[in-house]
């Protein structure tokens, strides 16, 4: 396509798209570096302290920021419940194919509905007063305890059922695809081998989904990091600070604490953890880029 | 369900199946639990918006007294109207229209930039010979996924200097920004698609990169438009941060407005009018998942995993 007239074209409707990328990505997260490295307050400023690393000192002994790499892990751990359930309800979706699609109808709607709808319903029915609390307690299961988000210890439970609610039927839907692409001669070899139902899935189904599983792990990492929107409509990270996660102690931090400096501290240390589940994800595309290559 | 309990009884007490099914015909009783336990699932996912809508549709006396399952009786729309019109947030009491119709006039002018973009973009690198396509995306995969909190303050101080920091313009041109990269991917992935021998004969008829894009490729993208279209209506109507981020007095998003309401209100709290406003600002992302469910599916597929 050595076309001479015609090359500058291509380049030329590509500077909308490098300009943003230049600016608005890497020269933003450059500005951002920097300003963790000053003590800007409300408004930036652009010298740099004398000890850099200042705002990452105290944002490491700051007990909010403590709680919230902490409920971040938690967070990641209770959702990965999200990937077991999608993935169970995949394999019996595309086991028996009856109802299939009134199945993946249901499963996939939260998905529609923004973390804020999904966090408001949630919270309505933790109710304690006339919550599903209250309806439990009428019909006499007064031992039961439905009135998570008002106690620090188990607020952050309410969080992930939430969280699981709405995420589960996305890896659903990964899951489905990556079985459909089984070949089919598997499942009727392994019939007629006699190979029983657990060992089928466990032995075979399962590595030979290992990339679906590993693609649906990093996604959902990538997604706890992210957790705002639920934190809020939820619990807004309370009682006390029992629910805040980063992405909102960085929020709080500049719209509350109107400290820029610190807000930008903390963004960065998000940026790293990011990058921290970013880099398997490189690695796994590029792995998965040779084994389709080798197989070609 | 009768017709489901005859077909298994048939299977258990009558003909035996040979021993090598062809095709397995009829229930087994593997399938009834498997469909048993699915239908539980459903219940379960069901019951959120089950206790929504059946809350919104009461009266404040009805929740008082404290069954969250039951019917709405007597059965009123009154929460959806004051809820609409005139429930309150802080001292402004306007309810949600104020949102919605930001919210429309941020979708508008943030798909037509976002799309545009992002489509010839993936043209001009999927299709274009140029040197660095690699390397470029290779830096949209990765900044496709960066956290937004790194670069919000930049944004805003630049969005400041644009001087439409607060505008609805403001949070429409940072939609269309963040959503670039993934966006670009997208279309990249699909045009890569393309035959090379479309493109050549293109190349020997006119060679013209902006006539090519018009009169061949761009007939072409029926399918990945709607796909996107989708994503991106989804995703900026369910916004959160950035309408909250970039969003001033009176120009807030659905959702933030939504959140005032809710989460902000001081003193009695009216759970009908709540969850009322919670589903009119669920109301147009569910009709698009229901009637175009497909599409819908392929979108946010395609928008987490492509790349």
């Amino acid at each position: 396509m050595a076309i001479r007239w015609s090359r500058w074209s291509p380049q030329f409707a590509l500077a909308p798209a490098v300009a943003i990328t230049v600016v608005a990505f890497i020269g933003a997260i450059v500005w951002t570096i920097w300003l963790s490295f000053t003590a800007s307050k409300r408004f930036p400023d652009y010298t740099l302290q004398a000890d850099i690393w200042k705002q990452y000192t105290r944002l490491f002994k700051d007990a909010g920021w403590q709680i919230a790499l902490k409920n971040l892990l938690i967070l990641g751990v209770g959702s990965f419940l999200a990937i077991v359930f999608g993935f169970i309800l995949a394999a019996l979706i595309d086991r028996e194919k009856r109802g299939e699609g009134i199945f993946r109808t249901i499963f996939l709607y939260p998905l529609a509905v923004s973390l804020i709808v999904t966090g408001i319903a949630w919270r309505w029915m933790f109710n304690p007063s006339f919550g599903v609390q209250h309806f439990l307690h009428s019909i006499g299961l007064t031992g039961l305890n439905f009135d998570w988000l008002s106690k620090g210890e188990t607020a952050m439970y309410g969080i992930i059922l939430a969280t699981v609610w709405q995420g589960s039927g996305f890896y659903m839907a990964l899951m489905l695809s990556g079985l459909k692409s089984i070949n089919s001669e598997i499942w009727s070899a392994a019939k007629l081998d006699g190979v029983s139902f657990w060992r089928l899935y466990a032995e075979i189904i399962i590595p030979m989904m290992k990339f679906t599983f590993l693609t649906c792990a990093i996604l959902l990492s990538l997604g706890v990091v992210k957790a705002y929107d639920i934190v809020v409509a939820m619990t807004n990270g309370g009682p006390g600070q029992a629910t805040w996660v980063p992405a909102y102690f960085t929020i709080n931090a500049y719209w509350v604490k109107s400290n820029l400096g610190y807000a930008s501290a903390a963004a960065v240390i998000m940026l790293l953890i990011t990058s921290a589940i970013f880099l398997p994800l490189v690695l796994l595309t590029a792995w998965r880029e040779r084994s389709r290559e080798a197989r070609a | 369900m009768s017709s489901i309990a005859e077909a298994s009884l048939n299977d258990l007490d009558g003909i035996r199946a040979p021993r090598f099914p062809r095709k397995p015909k009829g229930i087994t009783g593997r399938s009834i639990a498997i469909i048993v336990f699915l239908s539980i699932c459903a219940a379960f996912f069901c019951v959120p918006l089950y206790v929504i809508i059946t809350t919104s549709f009461k009266t404040m006396d009805q929740i008082r007294q404290g069954d969250i399952f039951s019917l709405p009786a007597p059965f009123t729309i009154d929460a959806w109207w004051s809820a609409w019109d005139n429930a309150c947030s802080g001292i402004t009491c306007t309810g949600l229209k104020v949102g919605f119709f930001n919210s429309l006039a941020i979708l508008f002018p943030s798909l037509v930039l976002s799309i545009t973009l992002s489509a010839v973009t993936g043209y001009a690198l999927a299709l274009w010979n140029v040197r660095w396509a690699g390397g470029f995306l290779f830096v949209l995969f990765i900044c496709a996924f960066v956290p937004f909190q790194i670069i919000m303050i930049p944004l805003i101080i630049l969005s400041s200097g644009l001087k439409v920091y607060g505008t609805v313009w403001g949070i429409a041109l940072v939609h269309a920004v963040l959503a670039m990269p993934i966006l670009t991917l997208i279309f990249r992935n699909y045009y890569k698609g393309i035959p090379q021998e479309i493109m050549s004969a293109a190349m020997m008829d006119s060679g013209s990169f902006w006539r090519i894009f018009r009169e061949i490729i761009l007939p072409m993208s029926g399918n990945i438009l709607i796909v996107v279209l989708i994503l991106q209506i989804t995703s900026i109507w369910n916004d959160f941060l950035l309408g909250l981020t970039f969003g001033g007095l009176g120009t807030q998003p659905m959702s933030v407005v939504l959140a005032n309401v809710v989460i902000t209100t001081t003193g009695v709290a009216a759970y009908n009018e709540n969850m009322a406003a919670a589903l009119e600002t669920a109301i147009p992302p569910l009709v698009i998942y229901f009637v175009l469910g497909r599409f819908f599916v392929q979108g946010i597929t395609a928008g987490a995993i492509k790349g």
